[in-house]
């Protein structure tokens, strides 16, 4: 009943469309990291005028489907240059302004996870900012962030999926048009479910690893 | 060329209608699939809390399976896979689309769930345990009275944000030919070239979904707030 | 004179996690209307050997009796739930249930293990928390009350089962100095009433007080078991010496 002769045959497109999923993936990450950054330490400034926008920024963003995003931006962006837009343009800046807002709540909580007190601490001890940041801050907040941004960064592995529906070639639209033509979905999806269920279980293991680790280290 | 704006697609008809169908469509995804998540998501946690490793075994290998595989993947196994493997009957079912969508979106969402409830049981400090076990309280009993409504409370505000989760990620349904809020403005791009227009809109009608959500969740949390609850670690 | 009989009987006691030995061969007898004080450095295995008498913790060899049932017979049965409930324990951190009210934190138990009727589980329920002078905070939940407060409803509780014994595993530890003393008096209370008691704390003037013997626990072992005069005065070993001096420079 299953034939996987059908993956093997197409295996160069299939192959294709996942390439084209990591290269979104890649970019997206390399833009999403700086802005969530960035808007990470705007949901943290005490001068209200960077805190407000920045606020009402990622909760408008967390609110809104990444799908309808896609779209929304899919349709703005010609109008903002005039000109037709590639869909892998569309799709990447989508993923970067909406994973972004998930960064940037990561970095907010590792700050905040580290006490007060441990700061004082620090302070009372005549390290300037920079010196608390560097031996203090960065170190403890960065034990809680990493595990939370891995776990993020699978979540935008498989939202990088949904491309799909501007019709990027990537993985699922592939095996989806390969689909089309044989129909065979049982092997094709079932191929794609199990190529993203191993690599984004290797990154929960990762992530598990990190956390017993941190869990033996308290 | 500059683009012509023309809001007016919005309010007219048979547009404004086919918006308001599409959000009417996108609540009753949301609703019908929370009612398969949370209970199923609630049994799976509270599976992963037990002593047995068994039990644990089965609810950590269903959370691994669906948290790990993007959903848009799995509404298509659910739609295209597996109807055929069932015969005709089920394969030319009316409505087949509405089905397993409600049904992919609710086993999906539960997974998630399940993760919400084990770490609130999780965060129930283990002296509380001791305490419930020392007055002569049976293990059963610890959990009805102590260990349930404690991690209950703790659990919330994330399970909040998963309720609203669930109505986001309904977008998805479109892509198995649903017309919900997000396929209506698709649709609506392909009669008039306004998809901008059409997709603000549609994002509107999630705002507002997600707004009357998060006052309503309000309004139960503060009924339900335990003081000093939130203040320990 | 109190009468000697053993409510208690500790022999030769051993615990491990992993390859770390918390319990050390402890054997000691507690009597009937006793209050023993346990102390010893942090560590030393005494909040596990009170978690170890009332079954909430398993032990690798030796036994525990209480009132002539043997706990390692018992540790996996319903019968250890009956015996739990007829030894009362308060904790360093209260652990009161942070969702019921002081009232309903002290009347569960009886409500649900004895199945006593609500009214008179409450009527009951207000009795001790009047015993603790928190009758007028009855209807407030935990957060609301201070942590002095907190641990007199946490004793409440555990009178509540008209326990034969209570276990106290540092109650004042986490409590600011000002409300030491309002718990400390109920406790006193409590050892001059004739409760037998098992108290791990470092409060020597509790010890001198009220204490009929002290145990002294370092690595797991127990050091010395002494009344409070000789153990005072004339402590045998150096390791205990250095400890009281320690103790008492504080206070």
């Amino acid at each position: 009943m299953v034939d996987v002769s059908v993956i093997i045959e197409n295996i160069d497109l299939l192959w294709g469309g996942l390439l084209m999923t990591f290269k979104l993936f890649i970019v997206a990450l390399a833009g999403g990291l700086p802005l969530g950054i960035f808007l990470g330490l705007g949901r943290l400034s005490s001068r209200k005028w960077i805190y407000y926008p920045v606020s009402a920024y990622v909760h408008f963003i967390r609110n809104v489907p990444l799908l309808m995003l896609i779209f929304w931006i899919y349709f703005s962006l010609p109008i903002l240059t005039g000109g037709l837009v590639e869909p892998f343009y569309a799709a990447v800046v989508s993923f970067i302004i909406f994973e972004a807002t998930y960064f940037g709540e990561i970095i907010r909580a590792g700050y905040q996870s580290v006490s007060k007190g441990t700061i004082q601490a620090a302070y009372s001890t005549g390290l300037n900012y920079w010196q608390m940041a560097r031996y203090i801050l960065i170190p403890i907040a960065l034990r809680r962030v990493v595990p939370s941004m891995i776990t993020q960064s699978i979540v935008l592995f498989q939202d990088t999926s949904l491309a799909y529906v501007i019709g990027l070639h990537e993985f699922v639209r592939m095996a989806s048009l390969i689909d089309n033509r044989v129909i065979r979905p049982l092997e094709l999806y079932g191929f794609v479910a199990i190529v993203f269920l191993v690599i984004c279980s290797i990154g929960s293991q990762i992530v598990k690893r990190l956390e017993t680790k941190e869990g033996e280290r308290k | 060329m500059a683009y012509q704006f023309d809001w007016s697609i919005i309010w007219s008809e048979p547009y404004f209608r086919w918006l308001i169908i599409g959000l009417i469509k996108t609540i009753e995804i949301g609703l019908l699939s929370w009612i398969i998540a949370l209970p199923l998501g609630i049994g799976i946690g509270t599976l992963r809390s037990l002593p047995n490793k068994a039990c644990r075994a089965i609810g950590a290998i269903y959370v691994e399976f669906f948290r790990n595989i993007p959903l848009l993947v799995q509404l298509f196994f659910w739609y295209y896979a597996i109807p055929p493997l069932l015969g005709t009957r089920i394969s030319r079912l009316p409505n087949l689309e509405w089905y397993c969508a409600i049904f992919g979106l609710g086993i999906y969402t539960a997974s998630r769930v399940a993760e919400h409830v084990r770490s609130g049981f999780n965060s129930v400090p283990i002296g509380q345990r001791f305490a419930a076990l020392s007055t002569g309280l049976s293990q059963f009993q610890m959990f009805r009275y102590v260990i349930i409504p404690y991690g209950f409370r703790i659990m919330i505000p994330p399970l909040t944000t998963e309720f609203l989760t669930i109505f986001k990620n309904s977008a998805l349904a479109m892509t198995i030919g649903i017309l919900e809020l997000s396929g209506i403005s698709w649709r609506i791009n392909e009669y008039t070239f306004h998809g901008f227009e059409a997709t603000t809109a549609a994002i509107g009608g999630y705002l507002i979904i997600g707004l009357t959500i998060i006052f309503l969740m309000g309004q139960l949390e503060k009924r339900l707030r335990v003081p000093g609850l939130m203040r320990r670690e | 004179m109190k009468e000697e009989t053993p409510i208690i009987e500790i022999k030769n006691l051993s615990k491990w996690y992993g390859d770390f030995q918390v319990l050390d061969d402890i054997t000691t007898t507690i009597n009937r209307g006793e209050c023993v004080v346990i102390c010893g450095p942090s560590g030393s295995g005494k909040s596990t050997l009170l978690r170890c008498i009332n079954g909430l913790e398993d032990f690798q060899k030796g036994d525990v009796i209480v009132d002539g049932v043997s706990i390692k017979e018992i540790s996996h049965t319903k019968e250890i739930y009956k015996l739990r409930s007829r030894i009362g324990m308060v904790f360093q951190h209260f652990e009161l249930y942070p969702h019921m009210t002081a009232l309903e934190n002290v009347t569960l138990a009886p409500k649900k293990v004895f199945k006593i009727p609500e009214k008179e589980a409450e009527k009951r329920g207000m009795e001790l928390l009047e015993k603790v002078g928190l009758r007028e905070h009855a209807h407030k939940k935990p957060g609301e009350l201070s942590g002095g407060q907190q641990q007199r409803v946490g004793i409440a509780r555990a009178l509540a089962m008209n326990a034969d014994i209570i276990m106290f595993d540092e109650p004042t530890s986490a409590l600011d100095p000002e409300m030491i003393r309002d718990v400390l008096e109920v406790m006193v209370d409590l050892a001059k009433g004739g409760m037998t008691m098992l108290v791990v704390t470092h409060e020597m003037g509790f010890a001198k007080a009220v204490a009929d013997k002290i145990i002294f626990m370092d690595e797991g072992r127990i050091i010395e078991q002494e009344d409070v005069e000789t153990f005072f005065k004339n402590p045998k070993s150096d390791r205990a010496k250095e400890f009281i001096d320690r103790i008492l420079v504080h206070i």
